[in-house]
């Protein structure tokens, strides 16, 4: 029973992470019909960001969170308007092959700078945490899963109760009604994209208190992110976060299982994808459109 | 500061006396081309910049000798790399490349099992030798192929000198927990342990494998802690090591023994974990501290000196970088005694070769692979390296048992 | 467009072009063979061409099979390379294990890789979109962690990680047969294509891609036409990873299920246009040529002054990256378009693409 409940608490506690890797994914998806392929790539920017302002200038990494969020949705926002904008009435499949090119130049520009060590972000509090009865909860985890949490609501309660919230949520159903109503395209899409990019930035500062990262370490995490926005159904914000947490959980009794049964940990959370996908193709959560 | 200074002194020296050594010699023969495509971008990347600054720091020796010796003529020498973007089929393309565009006269390995096994039929194919540091799966050595040499002790090899250690300590552990990344390479190694572990006296409680290149273990740190073992062993790669060492200290498992196969070797292994990567044991190819004592090149010593002043930011040599450094020296003492640049000829000499360099001892057995030479145990104090095992080459007593993480 | 001169002229020239490429390709290797070189024909191809080139027809079955149903169909596939590994396995394990001639053993790498697909494909392809090209992903990537760990009786049942080592083929000019099997492969992928855009089966299909459901309505029996276009894309794939098996000698995971592979087919179908005949072999070729280019095996390398030796690598992975980003924002239609004939080449063609996609 202890195992089990431990077993809960650490698909749980990963699961916030890949929530949290998601939601900017989703959101980037769901409103922008763009498959961004660099996505594991704006993550590990905002890792080596929050990495560079704690090993260099000492600063603690969750101070750092919110220069990361700043910085990416900078770098998220010229993005789309310089670059992605002139494409988004090409066919589907375009945006992907530019977001592949952009994600070549994003990881080896950092290779560039960074070198190929492995850094990490480890603070005298690293790998500490509560025990509750002989369950372990490490504080790092447990923080980064409320800040997914939290980051997550705030960015639904953007999208429901705010002017430019609801702007992206227009643009999202109709884009040609939304722009005949006045909403400012062009502006709506980067907003749009520099959100989803700031999720992803705190999200790798998150994961380089976590990991250890390089510059290749964000390319899982874009297929990751691909399985838990399809789990949770796209479109929503809730569903994401929803869909990261039954993959941590799947990815952690998956590794449980005794022998070489981890080894298919992969095959096990695509199947189960693929599975819901075939009977439930709005995903767990989500609504059909 | 003041040991940088000394150490350049100390490369200097060395220098001047190559120098010396070298100056008086007569012909100048043709330039011998050898070559490696390594994953100079991609996943690979920071094992195979390790790798190339271990075929440098050769390179770089050797021609300021003035380049292999055959026959009294000396040959200088170029290594001509591409990038294969970590990725085997781009690696075999790039090997054909250099044999057939770039000349090259032997070829030296790449980094990764699955581009080591597509080479080495490249260069069984082409009848060019190829010597490699970083492929240690015994599968490649087992098709029969002749022209692949191997300078590593093979995988099953990697952890059982922890073993041995484990076996001279008190109280003794007795209980082994097995993770496993699902690579050829880390299976051979486990299956090493869990072959040899009975012989010790030990039992191996818990084998798990774990998909490669995982970062999320957790899980799999959860089952090994509830089988409650005296030690901890991992075969995987660097990045599983830290991944693993951290789940450790988060699930507060508390083995006697954390030994891995690859990583804590590495000065990255430290610089992302700090303190917590103190009392973690590796087995490793070679270390500073070996005692050998070289026939040719440089002593142990001299050798970590010269890295030092090469790459003034890396701190000491690990051992990708040292068995890099002994696949050339392998290869320059085969071409030496081969009196010849003749392929067929250095590849007998590479078969005939028994050698012993700073790296220890290089002889092939006759699939290739160089079972000859021991692993040594190394063991992280106080963010330092130390060899801790066997005894007679060790700089230190192993730090054991391994506190409580609560204890530290 | 077709009939504005400007348009004809590059039209010509293109032709013009792939016909000279075809005819190197095909009768380059010729000169390898002894009779000719004892004749004092000089030698047009050596080990390196026949590597590249035999690697890119690979890569020309793959992106032309890959059209098959992403471009003539519309459902964007994304776990393809789950037919090139099931073909090469199919392959490896009849002669490893089975001790089977190659040549008898090939023809079953196509005929597996179909048989999964009509498999998957019947619960797959009931899900549009993204959702098809995500569950497409998942089987590909599950397929090869299946192959790589699944044990019977305690033993790998597909030589586990260690991957499996085939016998060297013992053929005269072994270089010049592999290269011609993949050429050949490259020619029934092309005319495979050729063939379903003149048939009945490929009207169903481009019907099926521009709107399925009214494509029911005019009695297009959408389930049995999805399936088969993917059961014939696979089957072409599956062919390439048959050929691949035992010319590259050894397989394993990495090497037979390599998850970029899935993007580089498309990305090369997306250069030079999907849903044409020779559009994605002119992608694979160019794509590939650039890859190699800046990979420096290639006779001409990129040279950037200024740059030190180690960055170089990296730069010319940044510089791969920019000229994709460039392609797609100022011809996002593929080279074809131009190359093809369609649109001639000018900073007015760029300028209007620019304009139609951007908002």
């Amino acid at each position: 029973m202890a195992a089990f409940a431990q077993l809960v608490i650490i698909g749980l506690l990963a699961g916030g992470i890949y929530a949290a890797v998601g939601v900017g994914f989703g959101l980037v998806w769901g409103v922008l019909n763009i498959v961004n392929l660099a996505h594991g790539a704006l993550v590990i920017i905002g890792a080596y960001l929050t990495w560079q302002m704690f090993a260099v200038w000492g600063v603690d990494p969750f101070l750092t969170l919110p220069i990361d969020a700043i910085a990416l949705f900078v770098l998220g926002y010229a993005v789309q308007r310089g670059v992605i904008n002139r494409i988004i009435r090409a066919p589907l499949l375009f945006t992907f092959l530019l977001t592949f090119g952009l994600n070549l130049i994003a990881v080896n520009v950092l290779l560039l700078i960074f070198k190929s060590d492995f850094r990490s972000v480890t603070t005298a509090y690293s790998g500490a945490g509560l025990e509750l009865g002989g369950l372990v909860i490490p504080y790092i985890r447990l923080a980064a899963l409320g800040i997914a949490l939290v980051m997550a609501a705030v960015l639904a309660i953007l999208l429901s109760r705010t002017r430019v919230g609801l702007a992206i949520q227009a643009v999202g159903s109709d884009r040609d009604a939304a722009q005949l109503v006045g909403i400012d395209l062009r502006h709506a899409y980067a907003v749009t994209f520099g959100l989803g990019a700031a999720v992803a930035g705190v999200a790798g500062g998150m994961i380089a208190m976590i990991q250890a990262i390089t510059p290749t370490a964000g390319e899982p995490y874009t297929l990751q992110a691909f399985v838990v926005v399809i789990l949770g159904g796209l479109g929503r914000v809730s569903a994401t976060v929803v869909g990261g947490l039954v993959f941590g959980l799947v990815e952690a009794f998956g590794q449980s299982i005794p022998g070489s049964g981890s080894v298919f940990a992969n095959a096990i959370a695509f199947g189960v994808m693929v599975l819901i996908l075939v009977t439930r193709p709005q995903g767990l959560m989500g609504r059909l459109r | 500061m003041k040991t940088r200074i000394l150490t350049l002194l100390a490369v200097a020296g060395v220098v001047a006396l190559a120098c010396g050594s070298s100056s008086n010699q007569g012909a100048t023969g043709s330039t011998i081309v050898l070559g490696a495509p390594l994953g100079l971008t991609g996943s690979l990347t920071k094992e195979s910049a390790l790798t190339k600054q271990g075929y440098d720091l050769w390179l770089d020796w050797i021609n300021k000798q003035g380049g292999i010796n055959v026959n009294g003529t000396k040959h200088p020498v170029t290594i001509k790399y591409y990038d294969d973007t970590s990725n085997a089929n781009q690696s075999a393309v790039l090997m054909q490349k250099l044999i057939t565009e770039d000349k090259a006269n032997f070829l030296l390995g790449p980094y990764g099992s699955a581009s080591t096994a597509t080479d080495a039929a490249i260069a069984e194919q082409n009848q060019i030798p190829m010597v490699e540091a970083n492929g240690a799966a015994q599968s490649i050595f087992n098709q029969g192929y002749k022209y692949t040499f191997g300078v590593l002790s093979p995988a099953n090899k990697y952890l059982q000198g922890v073993l041995d250690m484990a076996a001279t300590l008190n109280p003794k552990p007795t209980t082994i927990a097995m993770l496993s990344a699902d690579d050829n390479f880390s299976l051979e190694v486990a299956q090493g342990i869990i072959d040899y572990a009975p012989t010790k006296g030990m039992q191996v409680v818990l084998y798990k494998k774990y998909k490669n290149g995982a970062t999320a273990l957790t899980a799999e740190v959860q089952a090994a802690k509830a089988a409650n073992p005296d030690i901890l062993l991992n075969s995987g790669h660097l990045a599983e090591a830290i991944a693993i060492n951290k789940a450790a200290k988060e699930q507060k498992l508390n083995a006697k023994i954390f030994a891995y196969s690859v990583g804590p070797s590495t000065p990255d292994f430290i610089t992302s974990l700090g303190k917590d990567a103190d009392y973690v044991y590796d087995g490793s190819q070679w270390t500073p501290q070996v005692k050998y004592t070289a026939d040719f090149y440089l002593s142990v010593a001299d050798y970590v000196a010269a890295y030092k002043a090469k790459y003034p930011s890396e701190g000491a040599p690990d051992y990708h970088v040292a068995e890099s450094t002994a696949a050339c020296l392998a290869l320059q003492r085969a071409i030496e005694n081969a009196k010849s640049l003749d392929p067929k000829k250095v590849r007998d000499a590479l078969a005939a070769l028994d050698v012993t360099t700073f790296y220890g001892k290089i002889k092939f057995d006759s699939r290739g692979i160089n079972v000859y030479k021991p692993m040594v145990v190394e063991q992280i104090q106080n963010g330092q390296h130390h060899t801790v095992f066997p005894a007679d080459v060790a700089d230190k007593q192993a730090m054991y048992p391994t506190p409580g993480w609560d204890q530290r | 467009m077709i009939g504005m001169p400007a348009s004809r002229t590059w039209n010509r020239i293109f032709v013009a072009l792939a016909m000279a490429v075809i005819a190197y390709a095909v009768l380059a290797p010729l000169s390898s063979l002894d009779v000719l070189q004892s004749l004092g024909m000089p030698l047009l191809t050596d080990k390196l061409w026949f590597r590249l080139a035999t690697i890119t027809a690979m890569f020309v079955v793959m992106a032309s099979a890959w059209n098959i149903i992403g471009g003539l169909t519309g459902y964007a596939a994304f776990g393809n390379v789950a037919f090139f590994g099931i073909g090469a396995y199919t392959v490896g394990m009849l002669i490893t294990k089975a001790r089977w001639p190659f040549l008898l053993a090939l023809p079953l790498a196509p005929a597996a890789a179909a048989v999964f697909a009509v498999l998957i494909g019947l619960p797959l392809l009931r899900l549009r979109g993204h959702y098809f090209a995500v569950a497409s992903l998942g089987v590909g990537v599950a397929v090869g962690e299946l192959v790589q760990n699944v044990d019977f009786r305690g033993e790998p049942l597909f030589g586990g990680a260690s991957g499996l080592f085939l016998p060297i083929l013992a053929v005269p000019n072994r270089d010049l047969y592999f290269f011609y099997l993949m050429l050949a492969a490259a020619a029934v992928s092309i005319g495979v294509t050729w063939a379903v855009l003149r048939s009945r089966f490929g009207y169903g299909l481009i019907a099926i891609r521009e709107n399925e459901e009214a494509a029911a309505v005019i009695g297009v029996n959408t389930t049995a036409y999805k399936v088969a276009a993917f059961a014939l894309a696979a089957a072409l794939t599956g062919l390439a990873g048959g050929v691949f098996a035992q010319w590259n000698v050894f397989i394993d995971q990495e090497n037979s299920f390599p998850i970029g592979y899935n993007v580089e087919m498309i990305l090369m179908a997306l250069l030079g246009g999907t849903g044409t005949v020779f559009g994605p072999a002119a992608g694979a070729v160019v794509l590939q040529l650039l890859i190699q280019f800046l990979s420096g095996s290639l006779p001409i390398t990129l040279q950037i002054p200024f740059v030190p030796d180690d960055a170089m690598p990296v730069l010319a992975q940044v510089v791969l990256g920019v000229l994709l980003t460039l392609v797609v924002v100022f011809a996002p239609r593929g080279v074809i378009d131009f190359f093809g004939g369609r649109s001639a080449l000018s900073i007015a063609y760029l300028r209007r693409s620019l304009r139609e996609t951007s908002i």
